[in-house]
């Protein structure tokens, strides 16, 4: 039985509710609106611009793009993202405080600032393939969820169980995936999982780091929205809200929906 | 400024669960009364109808007449002392117990200064500036208690308000409590599950159950003459023991269960029914040459008696025997009732 | 031997971290300090004073509505029964996980010549042709508020769940009513959330590229917008470093500024 809420309070949260659903509902409206223009309601129902995506060659190209760049960067950040996070626990006493600081920066800094900045090394200095570029990118946004992330899972973690296992004979390297990593699994899903989120849904630094031949979907959608205003942007938007509603489902089942509330 | 408060008829839900069985109870103008009981007894939920923040399904709460009933919480005008103080952490101690007294419209200098006489008699004048952060949990508990009398309430509710402090606290704050409240002559209410801490403090004791009030009575019946087994067992009578009088001759009774027998004299017990039960002490078997049969069990040394598990055709029971005649575990021996530690049940 | 272990362990995070990040943007913004005449191209020009302006004024008025209506919301959030906290809480981490691209050209359809606005006002009868309400300032700062307003609920969720019930029951017993609570408990507790929150939708507003560039465009040029347009369009990338220069420099003191108002607000502070 918690205090009561003054109704006229609680109608706000509904309306509030309400605009938060209101345009994502509008877009799937709008996808399947068998109209050339985007309009809402839709007129007609055809699921012929879902077909459309497939049809052209550079939402193919960049859907595939997107979701390799996500994967690798993810994989990258976590498998450097883990160690960092476990000496910054681990050896908290031995390593200087800034050290944390450091891992947190990526968020501090302007994401199109970062990418404007990357664009200038890659083309003043280094030598690198848009691609690699791209993944280096996104590799470096999408660091501090892993590090933050996995940090908290190792706070609670009880290092002196780690310990009984090496006294009980179990090497260091063997110990941390024996019995260190299971007990943060938890941390490093919902890290894996923030981190893939993150990169497939960036702009800010894609914008500067894409280039002839290579793009990320936000990009491309960007650039189709400017030209056409016809339903492929909502029913591409359509699937990237089921995206979400699949990594919600993975959460679910994996972590338990109250994780999300963190 | 003392009033009595009357439960009516009181039934609550929590969903669909009845937490709350028609309950009535009547605390007199300036008295002290616990509710008592195991947690989910339903004394809590009594105490948070009375405040208002529960509502109930069917019943009455007055107030020195006034009904309360449908009364928004804020204006109930209760005092209360939370298990938890519930201290404003981002006011100070001043503040914490000014809160009522702004909540009221008092002007700044007038509740300035009644904030600083309550926290005199508290004995916390020299932290008024300090945050509840900063304060051990028996200057805590005397904020709480400052910032609920400050408001010179009608009725003062405690809701377990000394389980979070160590034993010696625990005994000097629950004599604290008491001194003011007499000093007052504040009706209050007060909700706890420790028995010796609500019959120590208390006016009057209602000890409940499910939803019930099992007896309503001061400490000296409730310990003397509980009224049910439920009471009985509650008030330290762990040998209930269920009996048929056999034979009676004037104010002599010959009572016997499962072949043992007993001799009960009226004189001790007053009138007793054909059919009882009798609920003694660990203190009211002794160990003796007659009675009910019994072979000693696990032996405990108490200090100024011996109390053994023993085995009888009743089942296990609990009997004493002075320092001066220890038994050894295993004999076999009677067990006798001591009057002035046991009592007569009516059967269930 | 300890202290050891920890840098190597350390050691490939914080290497990309300095050579992809710290290098690049320290490279960028002393790139800007070594010839100053960046910055009098900037502020000499009326146009970008504009869009700095505009940036501001846009990122602060969105920072006040989310904070209200998010605050106001997260409250209703905390206070709910568990089964309906944790559905609303999944309904605002949904719109937050979905995208910005996705969130903002939702705008488009909402807004546009065939958007269900129009629609709805020539239904209505109140117009026979539709209007241009796409390209304004307010259309950018609508979605950005709707863009940040389940961060601000998220963040401020966790806050308020925090102000146990027993405080706001004292306060009610102590004869403050509904309102009176709130102001006096519930809002001072919930001051260090508002800052974090404040901080959050600010720089993110501050430094946001998508939402003005679909929903202002040319127009409603930001600064997020005006970098993009200097390093890519006009490919003057002295100019671009200024902006981005001075986008951390404002993110920078925003942070600052905030902790500093955090710490002097913060009510449990002795």
């Amino acid at each position: 039985m918690r205090s009561t809420v003054p109704l006229p309070l609680t109608l706000f949260a509904v309306l509030v509710y309400l605009f938060l659903m209101g345009p994502l509902v509008i877009v799937i409206g709008a996808a399947l609106s068998d109209t050339s223009y985007l309009t809402f309601p839709p007129q007609g129902l055809t699921l012929r611009w879902f077909e459309k995506i497939f049809e052209m060659a550079a939402f193919r190209r960049t859907i595939v793009t997107s979701i390799q760049i996500a994967f690798l960067a993810t994989a990258i950040a976590l498998v450097i993202g883990i160690p960092a996070a476990y000496a910054l626990n681990r050896f908290r006493i031995q390593l200087p405080g800034w050290l944390s600081t450091i891992f947190v920066l990526p968020v501090l800094v302007p994401e199109i600032v970062l990418g404007f900045a990357l664009l200038r090394s890659v083309a003043t200095s280094w030598e690198l393939p848009i691609f690699a570029t791209l993944l280096i990118g996104h590799t470096l946004i999408v660091l501090p969820y892993c590090v933050r992330v996995v940090s908290a899972s190792l706070a609670s973690f009880d290092f002196s169980v780690e310990e009984a296992a090496i006294s009980l004979g179990s090497p260091p390297l063997k110990t941390f995936f024996t019995v260190v990593l299971p007990n943060i699994k938890a941390g490093v899903i919902a890290a894996f999982i923030l981190a893939f989120i993150t990169s497939i849904n960036d702009v800010s630094v894609s914008l500067f780091l894409t280039g002839p031949g290579v793009s990320t979907l936000p990009i491309q959608i960007l650039a189709h929205v400017e030209q056409f205003f016809d339903p492929v942007i909502a029913s591409v938007s359509v699937l990237l809200m089921l995206l979400t509603v699949a990594v919600m489902a993975v959460v679910e089942r994996t972590l338990g929906l109250t994780f999300l509330a963190k | 400024m003392t009033q009595a408060l009357t439960l009516k008829n009181l039934t609550a839900h929590y969903g669909t669960t009845k937490v709350l069985d028609d309950l009535s109870l009547e605390v007199p103008a300036g008295e002290l009364v616990s509710l008592l009981g195991a947690s989910g007894c339903g004394k809590t939920t009594t105490l948070r109808l009375v405040a208002g923040f529960l509502e109930p399904t069917s019943g009455s709460i007055t107030l020195g007449g006034k009904d309360l009933t449908r009364l928004p919480a804020h204006k109930r005008d209760i005092g209360l002392v939370f298990q938890s103080y519930a201290l404003f952490p981002h006011l100070s101690v001043a503040d914490n117990v000014g809160f009522g007294l702004k909540q009221r419209g008092v002007g700044a200098a007038d509740r300035a200064k009644r904030v600083t006489a309550m926290l005199e008699r508290v004995g916390l004048a020299h932290l008024a500036d300090r945050l509840p952060g900063a304060l051990s949990g028996g200057q805590r508990q005397r904020v709480a208690l400052a910032r609920a009398l400050v408001i010179e309430p009608p009725l003062l509710m405690f809701d377990e308000p000394l389980s979070n402090l160590d034993a010696r606290l625990r005994l000097e704050m629950r004599a604290e409590i008491r001194t003011l409240q007499r000093a007052n002559g504040t009706t209050s209410v007060f909700v706890t599950h420790d028995q010796e801490e609500a019959f120590s403090i208390s006016d009057r004791v209602a000890i409940m159950h499910a939803g019930q009030i099992m007896q309503y009575d001061t400490p000296e019946v409730l310990y003397q003459r509980p009224a049910n087994e439920f009471v009985a067992r509650f008030v330290g009578y762990d040998n209930l023991i269920p009996m048929q009088v056999a034979a009676r001759d004037g104010a002599r009774v010959t009572a016997a269960a499962q072949g043992a027998e007993l001799i009960l004299s009226q004189d001790d017990f007053g009138a007793i029914p054909d059919c009882f039960v009798l609920a003694a002490r660990p203190e009211g078997l002794l160990v003796s040459d007659q009675g009910i049969p019994a072979r000693l069990g696990l032996r405990t040394y108490l200090g100024r008696s011996y109390q053994y598990v023993c085995e009888t055709p009743l089942g296990s029971l609990l009997a004493t025997s002075p320092l001066s005649d220890v038994r050894e575990p295993g004999s076999a021996v009677h067990l006798a009732p001591n009057p002035a530690q046991c009592c007569i049940l009516p059967a269930a | 031997m300890r202290r050891l272990a920890g840098w190597m362990l350390s050691l490939p995070a914080l290497a990309l971290v300095v050579l992809a990040l710290i290098l690049p943007v320290g490279a960028t913004i002393v790139a800007t300090l070594l010839d100053t005449a960046g910055y009098g191209a900037f502020f000499g020009s009326g146009f970008r004073r504009t869009v700095l302006w505009r940036t501001l004024e846009i990122a602060s008025i969105t920072t006040l509505i989310s904070l209200v209506v998010g605050f106001l919301t997260a409250f209703v959030v905390s206070r709910a029964p568990p089964r309906w906290r944790s559905v609303l809480i999944i309904a605002a981490v949904f719109p937050l996980l979905t995208g910005v691209v996705v969130r903002s050209f939702a705008w488009l359809i909402v807004l546009g010549k065939n958007g269900i606005v129009n629609n709805a006002l020539i239904w209505l009868g109140v117009t026979d042709t539709p209007f241009s309400m796409l390209y304004t300032q307010g259309s950018v700062i609508v979605a950005m508020v709707y863009l940040f307003v389940p961060l601000m609920i998220l963040t401020l969720v966790g806050v308020l769940e925090g102000i146990p019930d027993d405080l706001i029951q004292a306060s009610a017993s102590l004869g403050a009513g509904p309102a009176a609570t709130f102001r006096q408990v519930v809002f001072p507790l919930a001051v260090p959330g508002l800052i974090v929150g404040a901080v959050l939708v600010f720089t993110g507003s501050f430094t946001s590229y998508a939402t003005p560039q679909l929903l202002g465009g040319e127009r409603q040029m930001v600064m997020g917008t005006l970098l993009h347009q200097r390093a890519m369009v006009a490919f003057d990338w002295d100019g671009a470093a200024v902006v981005a220069t001075i986008m951390v420099v404002v993110t920078i003191l925003v942070v600052l500024g905030m902790t500093r108002v955090a710490k002097r607000l913060n009510p449990m502070a002795t």
